[in-house]
């Protein structure tokens, strides 16, 4: 019993079964032969009548409905597991019936000693009687209850076999087990096989429509699992057809289950390792993908062990010390120091582990765990050998997945450390904040706010300066470091982020609690330089990713200290940005001036407005795409304008290069302007894209270079630029007076040197200071430009609706110093003004 | 700015971070944003700057 029972050892079903069967007979086995012998007669039918739950699962649900047709198709997968068969069918019809079909060995007819009925009727009538309780006839053995075909003809309203062994067909039809004659030979046959119908006894199933894609899903799943044998269904109600045969078994399998997903390297990698002389055969299939999940599911037997089990552990435990292992050796731990955990290195790993093994013993009765312990070893090296192998000759992609795993590593590491930042402050609450912070008296968050003032001495003003009362500040030092010569690095320190985060005290990512946030404007304050717009840029990045929530309450604020004091006399005033500075020194500058022209007088604002314009225009001008010489264009504009027709004309282009030229050679005398080689694309191919240049030249020690062609002309910009020198030079003509507030008049020729001209006199008179940094002022200015709610102006920073948070931070993380700048001025920040 | 309005794409993996119902937004997931905040803690994230920029008129006039 011992030997013959250990397939169902501990299921409740065998227990019961023994209980009360005492007439158990075992037949003698003769070795490797299939015959009547070697069949075991345990149990008659009526049991699994009266409690089929027990024996087939629940008869109310479609599982118990399916495992009908599973307990036959495992017989036929067992007979192509021994080699026997590689062809099972399904077929659904449309009666309701269903028929399972292989090409196997055929069952047994010969007559069963004991019983004196055909070894197939025994089969087919006496429960746990069946060839897989004999380990010479049957390797390996499957099915989820393995409690055999006699249960699917117990629950059978009808059942009819057909088998096909040695030459000759042979039937028997039963109705709910009970044979209705003993089976008879059809005649002579040349295939081999055999083929089960029967229809579920609606008597007994609650549910009787099978149900074609489950069935399929997991037919799907036996053709995987068991290379190269076809499994077709077929459900003849509706024509639906499927046909699974996977030569690359569970590799196909990790495939399928990859699709989608962003593999990290194109095909699963692929373990296959048989130990003969156990009957023990380990197959594992494995694939990284971009996923952050991991999906691990063990079989053994064909049967899916969802708890896993021997097999699964150790496939985890080989995973991680040869993917350790390796990273050591190569030196790829660099970015961590520690050691890979399991769960870092199964991220977005799709694995099947599949054993077959002879004697698997499970945990319950549907076997969601396997208990050998003699399968450890084997799949620990199958992992050792096969991974170890595959890692050493694919280092690129080794490197990737260990890339992967590093940044797992990471991630779990900065969640760990989220979370103990929360756990500390809310053990020791306030005495826990950074010494540098100094904090302001009133509690209640809705009243308070932090300046994050970029260093420590304008740190101190601003502790001198403050309202201490509602106001706190934390001096914040960038960290600088000098990569090489011509370049430095600025960065926040760690040391910084801590400090910043325990200050404001709602812990951060998926920890941060805006409830717990101390003060509901937090105001960034930095120099008005590149620095302060990097510490600036470094902080919102951070600000925008880790607490996004900071942005959308609208709680976080840039402080607009004064770029410009102007003294004129006695009388003091501080200007915020360079607009504002413009506007001031047009103001003045045009005050009591008039343009004469040719046909009208224009008066101080008309005056101002052209300025304004002139000066959009120059800085339109010198932006437009940084590579070109922002003289040449000028000259294109308000010189030597282009038209379309030159530029598609090769002859008057290369005139029109040669003039233009001429033009820049004579006026700047500090630059050679030699006339560039005119380049014409083949004029005969539809790909004629007009004559071009690339002028290279020298500007302010930089080289430029310029590229003029038709497409120039297209460009928005440039166009712009047209369009702006053309309101300019129509409203002032060729030549006009300028009379100044004084009534000296002076001859000018072009807006250019009219706004020098307005500029320098709106100067004229006054002390101007342009402040470099916060530092350079005391507190009291301090307070009065930049801190003072009734005075100050504040920028909430806000982020568009439709922003990009890619393109944003991309930009803003990326090596182009010039674009990152852009983007903040431009895009990032849909700051309000807001006069607080 | 962007042609979809509800989704841009995460930071760190670039794939596709939905807004809405997303606590882990601007990220995809909350593994991209630890490892995010494992960048800041490791000093990863650097702004350059070019020495021979800063001396340039044209980057004092930014402000």
């Amino acid at each position: 019993m011992n030997q013959a029972g250990d397939v169902v050892t501990e299921t409740a079903q065998n227990i019961a079964a023994r209980a009360s069967a005492k007439d158990i007979e075992i037949s003698s086995v003769t070795n490797g032969t299939y015959d009547a012998d070697s069949i075991q007669v345990l149990e008659g039918l009526e049991a699994v009548r009266k409690r089929p739950g027990m024996y087939i699962g629940n008869v109310n649900e479609l599982s118990g409905l399916h495992q009908l047709i599973f307990e036959a198709v495992d017989n036929s997968v067992d007979e192509a597991l021994a080699g026997h068969c590689d062809k099972v069918s399904v077929v659904l019809h449309i009666d309701g019936s269903a028929s399972v079909e292989d090409n196997g060995r055929g069952i047994p007819v010969d007559m069963h000693k004991k019983e004196g009925v055909s070894a197939a009727e025994v089969i087919m009538t006496r429960l746990h009687a069946g060839g897989k309780f004999d380990n010479n006839s049957y390797k390996v053995s499957g099915g989820l209850h393995g409690v055999g075909i006699s249960c699917v003809n117990a629950l059978s309203d009808w059942l009819r076999l057909e088998t096909r062994i040695a030459g000759k067909e042979y039937t028997q039809r039963f109705q709910r087990g009970v044979p209705d004659a003993p089976i008879c030979e059809v005649g002579p046959t040349t295939l081999k096989g055999t083929r089960i119908s029967f229809l579920p006894d609606r008597s007994i199933f609650g549910i009787t429509d099978f149900n074609f894609d489950q069935l399929t899903n997991r037919l799907r799943e036996l053709a995987f699992l068991n290379r190269g044998v076809s499994i077709s269904i077929h459900d003849e109600r509706d024509e639906r057809h499927f046909d699974f045969q996977f030569e690359g078994g569970i590799a196909s399998f990790v495939s399928f289950l990859t699709r989608g997903k962003g593999a990290i390297h194109p095909d699963p990698i692929y373990i296959h390792k048989v130990i003969p002389e156990e009957g023990v055969t380990v197959e594992l299939a494995l694939q990284w993908t971009e996923d952050y999940k991991e999906k691990l599911v063990a079989f053994a037997n064909n049967i899916r062990n969802n708890d896993g089990g021997t097999h699964e552990t150790a496939f985890k435990t080989a995973l991680t010390r040869t993917i350790n292992q390796f990273a050591q050796n190569e030196q790829l731990l660099k970015a961590f120091k520690g050691v890979l955990s399991g769960d870092d290195i199964r991220e977005g790993l799709f694995a099947i582990v599949s054993v077959k093994l002879p004697d698997p013993t499970f945990s319950n009765q549907t076997k969601d765990k396997l208990l050998n312990n003699n399968i450890l070893g084997h799949v620990q090296q199958a992992v050792n050998d096969g991974l170890g192998t595959w890692l050493l000759e694919a280092p690129a992609l080794a490197r990737a997945i260990i890339g992967k795993s590093v940044d797992a590593a990471r991630a779990r590491d900065a969640a760990r450390k989220a979370r103990e930042l929360v756990r500390r402050k809310g053990a020791l609450e306030s005495s826990t904040l950074p010494g540098k912070l100094a904090d302001c008296q009133i509690k209640d968050p809705a009243q308070c706010e932090i300046y994050i003032v970029e260093g420590e001495s304008a740190g101190g003003t601003a502790k001198q300066g403050r309202d201490r009362a509602f106001q706190a500040i934390l001096p914040l030092k960038g960290k600088i470091l000098n990569v090489e010569k011509a370049r430095f690095d600025r960065m926040i320190s760690s040391q910084e982020i801590m400090v910043l985060i325990s200050a404001l005290g709602a812990g951060t990512a998926d920890d941060f609690n805006i409830d717990k946030l101390r003060y509901h404007r937090i105001v960034i304050m930095t120099d008005a330089d590149v620095d302060g717009s990097h510490i600036r840029t470094l902080l919102l990045t951070f600000f925008f990713r880790q607490m996004p929530q900071l942005v959308e309450r609208g709680f976080l604020y840039i402080a607009q200290p004064p770029l410009y004091k102007i003294k004129r006399g006695k009388n003091e005033r501080y200007l915020k940005g360079e607009p504002d500075y413009e506007s001031y020194l047009l103001n003045c500058g045009t005050q009591g001036t008039q343009v004469v022209t040719a046909t009208e007088t224009l008066e101080a604002e008309e005056i101002r407005n052209l300025v304004s314009l002139t000066l959009e225009y120059q800085r339109k001008r010198d932006r437009f795409s940084g590579q070109n010489d922002p003289r040449v264009i000028d000259a294109m504009i308000r010189e030597l304008p282009l038209s379309e027709e030159v530029a598609a004309d090769p002859p008057r282009f290369v005139e029109w290069v040669q003039a233009l030229a001429r033009l820049l050679d004579e006026r700047y005398q500090d630059t050679n302007f030699d006339v560039p080689a005119v380049l014409v694309p083949s004029t005969d191919e539809d790909a004629f894209d007009g004559p071009y240049v690339d002028w290279t030249t020298r500007h302010m020690g930089n080289l430029k270079r310029t590229r003029i062609d038709g497409g120039l002309l297209k460009r928005r910009t440039f166009q712009q630029l047209v369009q702006l020198n053309e309101t300019i030079s129509t409203k002032l003509g060729p030549q006009f007076t300028l009379i100044g507030s004084t009534k000296e008049s002076v001859v000018l020729t072009n807006a250019d040197a009219l706004a020098e001209a307005v500029l320098t006199g709106g100067k004229a008179g006054q002390t101007i200071q342009r402040y470099k940094g916060l530092g350079e002022m005391n507190a009291e200015q301090l307070w009065e430009t930049t801190m003072d709610p009734t005075r100050r102006t504040l920028l909430r920073v806000e982020v568009d609706d439709e922003f990009n948070a890619d393109a944003l931070f991309t930009v803003l993380m990326g090596d182009a110093v010039e674009p990152r700048r852009e983007f903040i001025e431009e895009n990032a920040l849909n700051v309000s003004n807001l006069d607080i | 700015m962007s042609d979809k309005p509800k989704t841009s794409s995460c930071p760190m993996c670039k794939k596709p971070a939905e807004r809405a119902g997303n606590p882990s937004f601007p990220f995809c997931s909350s593994r991209c944003r630890h490892l995010d905040l494992s960048k800041w803690l490791d000093e990863d994230y650097r702004v350059t700057t070019n020495i021979t920029d800063r001396s340039l008129p044209s980057e004092e006039e930014d402000e």
